[in-house]
């Protein structure tokens, strides 16, 4: 457990992360967080960067190892004290891992063996692999709509229901902390989840802009651009 | 032993000064520290920030108030009546004021982006105030009987 009184200032300085979601703008750029972040000490620093680089697909090679991402990711949580952080590193490791072995079954990949993902539910995952949700109804609920997002293709909409499960896992694990280092880190995430959101919502605006003009076109298939006519 | 029992009976009178002073101090700093952080993000209303820093500071005042009202010649009578009202008092004005502090630190914080609330969202340090009000009355009316 952190000093619940340790970042007062750096936390009241940010906008909530409820707007983070709500605003048309976004309330905060990502150079004015960095700036902010840079009140937190050293130690904190480096386990924040340690976190978002174990967390961003950016961070990984297209060639990744699926035993290497779970060997950091096991690094990280030895090495983390705050068992708020750990929970949360866990939970989101244990969604990849989900939504992974909704793909591989999708492709028609059969029951994974070994290290094949992160956390408890990978042997029980491959042990019910023929079943829509692998029996995990009842601890992951939202297994079933990301499996028929998936099934149908829709891969926006499956990024967005995956953005919201996260934003959830973190608002509950952010329940007991206002001021600590665990509030600035779940902030930081949300803020992560918030720019991810953005950007799906912007490459939504570009493809509907995209089909309207297409069936605009439709319209005046006499239409030649340039100025021409046909 | 009764040198020990009498200096128990002065640490009673100046408890309730010594951790009412600690508790403003650490609740002013709690509660500054979100004011400040909440000026970086907003344009207006700073006076109100730096006002609702200031709640812990009642504690300090609550403190002295009592030291003065257990200020007498100390006895090995009268110390452990000295000591017990003044330390738990002292304490509780303590828990009070770092509570208070952590509540206002919370209502700058929700206010800042929602000024409308700002009047509810002191409810919370207003209700610690009148806790540390009780301790601070109740301790003036117990002190009444120690001779």
């Amino acid at each position: 457990m952190s000093d619940p009184d340790a970042y007062i200032a750096l936390v009241s300085s940010l906008p909530s992360s409820e707007r983070l979601f709500v605003a048309k703008q976004p309330p905060l750029s990502e150079l004015r967080l960095r700036k902010r972040l840079s009140a937190l000490d050293e130690d904190d620093a480096k386990t924040l960067h340690r976190i978002e680089h174990i967390l961003s697909w950016a961070s990984y090679d297209a060639q990744a190892e699926i035993g290497e991402v779970v060997k950091r990711a096991r690094s990280l949580l030895r090495n983390l004290p705050q068992p708020t952080l750990r929970a949360i590193v866990a939970d989101r490791m244990e969604l990849r891992s989900a939504i992974a072995a909704l793909r591989m079954r999708r492709d028609g990949m059969a029951a994974p063996s070994g290290q094949w993902g992160f956390g408890k539910w990978t042997r029980h995952i491959a042990a019910n692999w023929s079943d829509p949700t692998f029996r995990l109804d009842a601890p992951l609920p939202w297994l079933r709509e990301a499996g028929s997002l998936l099934e149908a293709g829709d891969a926006l909409g499956l990024e967005r229901h995956l953005l919201e499960i996260a934003f959830r896992q973190l608002q509950r694990h952010g329940g007991l902390h206002h001021f600590d280092f665990e509030a600035v880190v779940i902030y930081v995430l949300k803020w992560t989840l918030f720019d991810r959101w953005a950007a799906s919502d912007a490459q939504a605006a570009a493809r509907r802009f995209a089909q309207l003009s297409d069936d605009a076109l439709q319209d005046f298939p006499d239409l030649m651009l340039e100025g021409g006519t046909g | 032993m009764t040198d020990f029992v009498i200096a128990m009976g002065w640490v009673g009178i100046f408890a309730p000064m010594a951790l009412g002073t600690i508790a403003s101090a650490i609740g002013c700093s709690i509660a500054g520290q979100a004011s400040i952080g909440a000026m970086l993000e907003t344009e207006s209303g700073y006076g109100r920030f730096v006002g609702i820093s200031a709640f812990p500071s009642t504690f300090a005042i609550y403190g002295i108030v009592i030291m003065f009202t257990l200020n007498r010649a100390v006895t090995a009578e009268n110390a452990g009546g000295l000591f017990g009202v003044g330390v738990l008092s002292g304490l509780a004005l303590m828990y009070c004021g770092m509570w208070q502090g952590r509540a206002c630190a919370a209502a700058i914080n929700a206010s800042k982006e929602k000024p409308e609330i700002f009047g509810l969202s002191l409810a919370p340090a207003a209700i610690i105030e009148g806790f540390g009000v009780f301790a601070f009355v109740f301790a003036l009316v117990i002190s009444a009987g120690i001779a």
